[in-house]
């Protein structure tokens, strides 16, 4: 790190007069070569920071201000909440309008970062006396944040390599594909924040250990605590930082830095952990933060060694010392672990993250993990789509970074080589390895254009070196001298060098602009849709907009009494409830599975059997997605297979081989007949039997399957449909109270 | 463990000898310290070091960062050819379909119809691609190294902008096959 030959020399007359010649003076100042510098980098900067922001913006240009998704519209209920009730009202929340018998403890079962982030974010605009809605901030914080990542990782990129590596990565990481897709303007979710957050905790501790210095280790600390609040991947920080400290002392790095700023950071950030309730005791109860335990008492192990190594002054009796202090530390550490797991006080890793060591696991066990798109395995493809050639770059990073290996290079090393490895487990986590893969990326490219230059500037042997440097000329001709003593074949240049190194200068700018205008595509066509507003393409190439969603919502608030119970698949809980207003049953959080269990049996039952359960829970009214009209692929009855598995895991009344012909799930003449007659089958396909969907095709014909339907004449006892949107996308039956008895 | 490796030991001595030793031998260290004093004699006293035939082989060295650096090569290829995806969801190496006239079975290489899906051969091409691209850029820095002979200098420089290039256009090939609407 530092200065390197190359970039920013020292004032030298000659170079400055032929670098100033094409900067003109300004107001009659000729500018030092330092400060020309200074006004490139900051000049640079404050642009990337525009273009953060403004990359993010297509969903917001083509549609409009609002918030996409699921999840997201969870935050910004609970953001509204605590911008309307004030902050105790928010952290001691008990929301008894979701997960309806049940209720959800919202105070104490949340990450809280983002939404004190958006609302101090609000109320600062308000303090301005900037009237702004508080969705207008929701929807902008993602963007704001991804502007801030770049400036971390430009100090960041400063800290590893130099400054031009740390203005490259600056510039990638503000249009990585992998980092905009759960960034854009209306992505308002943990991610969006909880990079920002990532990115600082690791910068920070890489200066502490760099410098030693107390004040870093102590705002590494708070950075991880604005992590924890933000987003539970900050198991990553927890295992990946004490990882980097063992890799350290195994490598022989280590120092007193080290020790200051680990022992700092971890003491201080488990205690401001354990503020957030979400959290709570983990740090000290739950295996995945045993490691950074470990390491602690590891570290505190090696210091003492060290320091009787120190006062002893004799290698013999040290080494006697030696081996009983391990002895002894060694079984104390593991009879801890033992008798912690054991007694059951040290939990093991929960499904979620023992999913990610052993990918295996979810399919067989945890229906609901797997069932997650986002949570598939990544195939080659995804990879070149969110990076691009970054992939080509990665490689060459970790050769320079290995060539000047140091404290930091190491950590990024790590930081990149694990989160590539998570990235390759699921599609998710994607996000949090490309922070790592523009910053290693931006080594390479920095370095690679170093050398393209020094090649053009360097000097040629043949000609007379008369123009040479004014100062330290003796310096240069001894040089020159040793130079012409040099054996023939080493130390000439190749043939046509300047030309050559000028050609490759020219096919680098290529690439970069290529990997811009890919993720510009990427960003508009990819990953700036809204999903809860769906566009097609019309028949004459305009563009078809289907609001089915919103208008199903809008319709609930206004229609149904104020106390209506809706029960529908747990994908759409979120939206029902911040949209619409109304009780749900299960929604996106799926802490309870027995429950959503319980709806998915409900809605692969025949409808008497549904009915029970339905009256048992208080349903007012029944909300299910049909995409056969619009062709339109992510709806219930695509879905269905998971209400089966998971309705079947838990209650043994409901076997998926019953709805499978020949091992897969139809909905034609040639469907299972438990299949034909279940809820969802009859709730998803009521009238449709009358329906002309596509010109030459029978009434009946599902779009979104491809087939015409088996069971067209669907009568409902029970329920009776209560609303269609225009597009047939969302249905809404109500269910019937029960017969007067005789 | 990086202390055993730092102090240069020889034999277990037993315990009273090395304190008998310790006494004579550092007589020097004059210390008013409770706790060297305590450190030096206590542990001794009672506690005789076990004569272990444990040791650690002088054969365990750390393996050089090039060493390192190949074998995490090889698992950033193993990775980005979704050698995860393929574990998991058990594609078949290489798709087929059916030629609707003559009815011979050809093959597909390339998945179509997702992003995030794969056949096992083409994540392995790809990976390889990736993989070539960095190797070139890796050669190119080594090309520019002044202390080498300068044909091998050339040929360095040759290979890697060569590569470079066939990995960039190889890599645009197999993304505008699989994605056909890409750039588009």
């Amino acid at each position: 790190m530092g200065a390197k030959a190359g970039s920013s020399p020292p004032v030298v007359p000659p170079p400055a007069s032929s670098a100033t010649s094409f900067f003109p003076s300004i107001n009659g100042l000729k500018l030092k070569t330092k400060q020309q510098e200074l006004l490139i980098r900051v000049s640079i900067l404050a642009l990337v920071y525009v273009l953060a922001f403004a990359i993010r913006l297509f969903s917001v240009l083509r549609y409009e201000s609002m918030i996409h998704e699921f999840d997201p519209y969870f935050n910004y209920r609970t953001t509204l909440f605590l911008t309307e009730k004030g902050f105790y009202e928010f952290w001691n929340w008990f929301d008894f309008e979701s997960w309806y018998p049940l209720g959800r403890i919202i105070g104490g079962t949340l990450y809280p970062g983002l939404m004190v982030t958006a609302a101090l974010i609000y109320w600062t605009l308000r303090f301005l006396r900037f009237a702004v809605h508080i969705r207008e901030v929701c929807v902008l914080t993602a963007p704001f944040f991804a502007s801030n990542t770049t400036i971390v990782a430009y100090f960041f990129g400063k800290e590893i390599w130099d400054s031009g590596a740390g203005l490259v990565a600056a510039a990638l990481i503000a249009i990585c594909p992998g980092y905009i897709s759960r960034s854009v303007a209306g992505s308002y979710d943990n991610e969006g924040v909880a990079i920002f957050a990532l990115l600082l905790t690791f910068y920070l501790f890489v200066k502490a250990v760099n410098t030693g210095s107390l004040a870093w280790a102590l705002a590494s600390a708070f950075g991880y605590f604005y992590m924890v609040s933000a987003w539970g991947g900050y198991v990553f920080i927890i295992n990946l930082v004490p990882l980097y400290v063992l890799v350290l002392l195994v490598t022989g790095r280590y120092s007193m830095r080290l020790y200051i700023a680990y022992n700092c950071m971890y003491v201080l950030g488990m205690l401001l952990a354990m503020q957030i309730r979400f959290v709570g005791f983990q740090h000290v109860q739950s295996g995945e933060h045993m490691a950074a335990m470990g390491v602690f008492f590891l570290l505190q192990v090696f210091y003492f060694l060290d320091w009787v190594k120190f006062t002893l002054n004799d290698p013999k009796l040290f080494y006697s010392f030696l081996r009983i202090a391990l002895t002894c530390a060694i079984s104390v550490g593991s009879l801890a672990l033992g008798v912690g797991m054991a007694t059951g006080y040290i939990s093991p890793w929960t499904g979620r993250f023992y999913s990610l060591l052993d990918p295996t696991y979810a399919k067989d066990h945890i229906p609901i993990i797997a069932s997650v798109s986002e949570h598939q395995p990544t195939a080659w493809s995804s990879f070149m789509f969110d990076f691009h050639i970054l992939l080509f770059l990665f490689p060459a990073g970790l050769y320079f970074c290995f060539k000047r290996l140091s404290d930091a290079t190491i950590f990024i090393v790590m930081y990149g080589l694990t989160s590539m490895y998570f990235a390759g487990v699921m599609v998710r986590l994607i996000l949090v390895a490309a922070p790592a893969v523009c910053l290693i990326s931006s080594i390479a490219v920095s370095a690679t254009l170093k050398n393209l230059t020094m090649l053009i500037r360097a000097k040629n042997n043949a000609t007379p070196m008369g123009s040479s440097k004014g100062t330290a000329s003796l310096k240069a001709s001894a040089k020159l001298i040793f130079m012409h003593f040099q054996a023939s074949s080493f130390d000439q240049p190749l043939p046509y060098q300047r030309n050559v190194a000028i050609a490759l200068l020219l096919g680098a700018f290529y690439l970069l602009s290529r990997y811009a205008i890919h993720c510009t595509w990427v960003t508009s066509e990819a990953y700036s849709s809204p999903s809860i507003v769906l566009a097609a393409r019309g028949a004459h190439g305009g563009r078809v907009i289907f609001d089915d969603y919103r208008e199903a919502y809008f319709w609930l608030r206004k229609n149904t009494p104020a106390d209506a119970k809706i029960m529908s698949w747990w994908d759409y809980g979120y939206q029902i409830t911040a949209m619409g207003n109304r009780t749900v049953i299960v929604d996106n959080n799926t802490w309870n599975n027995t429950h959503i269990a319980t709806v998915g049996r409900a809605m692969s039952s025949y409808e008497d059997e549904a009915y029970d359960i339905m009256k048992s829970l208080d349903v007012d009214y029944v909300l299910v997605v049909f995409g056969g009209v619009t062709g339109y692929s992510s709806d219930d009855i695509n879905k269905f297979l998971w209400m089966v598995r998971i309705g079947g895991g838990v209650f043994s009344v409901i076997k998926e081989p019953e709805y499978l012909v020949n091992g897969e799930y139809r909905v034609d003449k040639g469907a299972a007949p438990k299949m034909l007659n279940c809820l969802m089958y009859k709730l998803c396909y009521y009238r449709f039997g009358e329906v002309t969907t596509e010109y030459g095709k029978p009434p009946g014909y599902d779009r979104a399957r491809g087939v015409e339907i088996g069971n067209k004449d669907v009568k409902l006892e029970y329920l009776e449909e209560a609303f269609t949107t225009s597009n047939w996308i969302i249905r809404i039956y109500k269910v019937k109270p029960p017969k007067n008895r005789w | 463990m990086c202390p055993a490796m730092r102090t240069k030991s020889d034999n277990p001595t037993p315990g009273a000898a090395a304190a008998a030793t310790a006494a004579t031998a550092s007589s020097d260290l004059d210390s008013f310290d409770p706790v060297l004093l305590l450190l030096r004699f206590l542990p001794y006293s009672f506690l005789r070091p076990p004569r272990t035939r444990l040791r650690l082989p002088s054969s365990v060295v750390l393996p050089s960062p090039m060493t390192v650096f190949s074998l995490l090569l090889l698992t950033y290829f193993a990775v980005v050819s979704g050698l995860v995806y393929d574990v998991i969801v058990e594609p078949p190496g290489i798709g087929s379909t059916q030629d609707p006239a003559t009815g011979t079975v050809r093959p597909i290489v390339f998945l179509p119809g997702r992003v995030n899906g794969q056949y096992i051969i083409e994540g392995l091409s790809s990976g390889f691609m990736f993989l070539l691209g960095g190797f070139g850029l890796i050669f190119m820095d080594l090309a520019v190294d002044r202390h080498r002979a300068r044909s091998t200098r050339l040929s360095f420089a040759m290979f890697g902008i060569s590569a470079v290039v066939i990995a960039y256009l190889m890599t645009m090939l197999f993304i505008r096959i699989k994605i056909p609407g890409y750039l588009w």
